[in-house]
């Protein structure tokens, strides 16, 4: 699953965006609100909560163009950060327990698989059943807790009682373990 | 810096997970600009993140993207639409091609020679824009360089004088340990007789404002001499500034910056003795 855009096209894209052109918008909106969508119904699990911040983030996203630093990260990296940053934000300001239930891996793919149903297969993609698969259940539940519930190291080691060094260790031992994956 | 280690310390991993503090941001992002490897890596392991959110996909409403489309503002797209419009005007002219014939061809050249010469000059115009923006570039990074080779530099000589003064022989380690005031308190001091030379190795201090700082003091035959002045910087040994030649204890207090001649007896936060 290579993205097709190259730094080329991303740098035009990115220009004809800050020049408020409405069908680099549209082209923004159709590659990466489904994505945007998925890590945000995954941070606060309400529909019509992760309705309204997706709006809340496109607008944000349109607002804030011009302090996008494309030296910084990628476009898509960014655009994962506002929209995670919002999530998460939200989620802590209505003080709700974000893990009060989590759901297991098993469930999690049923969801999205099922929700993926209307989606065309691509040959080449790489199923969440699949990464789920490879990826250590502890190391998963350490991405899950730090990426989608905006946990800190000190706070993840507190929750699943492990000390801190460990949690470390694990965390980038996942992400490593995805680098592969994705190669 | 050791960029292997750097990598491999799994700050970049946190990094991408958002899971760092503002400076460590700051840091990474620095680093990252700094050095192509740090900067690659930090690229895979963005991707990866990217992929397993992509992984997550969910279709939203269709009803976000018209609200959307609504709020927000785009440019007119009047000015192309005129284009067009008078695009579809532009008609062949009936041309009386014996009469003109010449003159027409002399007119296309010129024009044709203008407007080579006018993308011409648009060429060199925008060589020009990033060969300025590349020189700038390149300035900045130089001096971000000569900063970090200047810190080197210090580095390097605050490390050698350190090394020479542990290379003695006649060298006493005294371990401090925090009082009740700085529980976690832990850091060592280095003494040699001969030189008269003094040094610490802060292992945990709490931090102070910028307006403080902590200063040690030698107690000889009960009175308190100043041992120099010392911030807690990493896990640096700092030499200390004074010749002490004798002491029978060493002991740590809080003082204003550059500290004072005679110790604060209310922030003591460690003392012991030498031993003999």
């Amino acid at each position: 699953m290579k993205r097709q855009s190259s730094l080329v096209s991303e740098s035009v894209l990115i220009e004809k965006l800050i020049q408020r052109d409405q069908q680099a918008f549209q082209w923004l909106y159709d590659q990466y609100s489904p994505a945007l969508y998925g890590v945000v119904l995954r941070i606060v699990r309400d529909d019509e909560q992760a309705a309204d911040l997706l709006q809340d983030i496109f607008i944000k996203i349109w607002k804030n163009l011009d302090a996008y630093d494309a030296t910084k990260g990628r476009l898509f990296t960014w655009m994962l950060n506002v929209a995670r940053n919002t999530a998460i934000d939200s989620l802590r300001a209505r003080k709700t327990q974000p893990f009060a239930e989590i759901r297991t891996d098993a469930e999690t793919v049923h969801i999205v698989d099922q929700e993926h149903n209307t989606e065309q297969p691509k040959p080449e993609h790489i199923g969440l059943k699949d990464v789920v698969n490879q990826l250590r259940p502890e190391r998963k539940e350490l991405i899950d807790l730090v990426y989608f519930g905006g946990y800190t190291h000190e706070e993840a080691a507190e929750k699943l009682n492990l000390p801190l060094g460990t949690v470390k260790t694990r965390v980038r031992a996942a992400l490593q373990e995805l680098k592969q994956l994705f190669r | 810096m050791n960029v292997t280690e750097y990598i491999a310390s799994g700050i970049l991993e946190s990094y991408v997970m958002g899971a760092v503090s503002d400076q460590e941001r700051r840091e990474v992002e620095c680093l990252s600009s700094i050095y192509p490897e740090v900067g690659r890596e930090l690229d895979l392991l963005s991707e990866a993140i990217e992929q397993y959110a992509m992984l997550h996909s969910v279709e939203p409403p269709a009803s976000i993207k018209d609200k959307l489309l609504q709020q927000l503002d785009f440019t007119s797209h009047e000015e192309a639409d005129e284009e067009q419009e008078s695009d579809t005007i532009v008609r062949p002219m009936p041309v009386d091609m014996s009469a003109s014939n010449s003159h027409r061809t002399t007119w296309i050249v010129a024009a044709c020679m203008g407007l080579a010469m006018l993308l011409f000059s648009f060429f060199l115009l925008s060589q020009l824009r990033t060969n300025q923006n590349a020189l700038a570039s390149v300035r900045t990074r130089n001096d971000s360089l000569k900063t970090v080779a200047g810190k080197l530099k210090a580095d390097q000589a605050q490390s050698d004088q350190v090394v020479a003064l542990l290379s003695q022989p006649a060298l006493k380690r005294i371990e401090l340990k925090g009082n009740e005031q700085a529980p976690e308190g832990n850091l060592s001091v280095f003494w040699s007789a001969d030189t008269q030379q003094v040094a610490v190795n802060v292992k945990s201090l709490p931090a102070l404002p910028a307006d403080k700082q902590y200063q040690l003091w030698a107690l000889v035959d009960g009175k308190p001499v100043d041992a120099g002045v010392f911030d807690v910087n990493g896990s640096a040994t700092q030499s200390l500034n004074r010749s002490i030649a004798r002491a029978d204890a060493f002991a740590v207090t809080v003082e204003k910056r550059g500290g004072s001649p005679a110790p604060t007896m209310s922030t003591l936060l460690a003392v012991s003795p030498v031993k003999a």
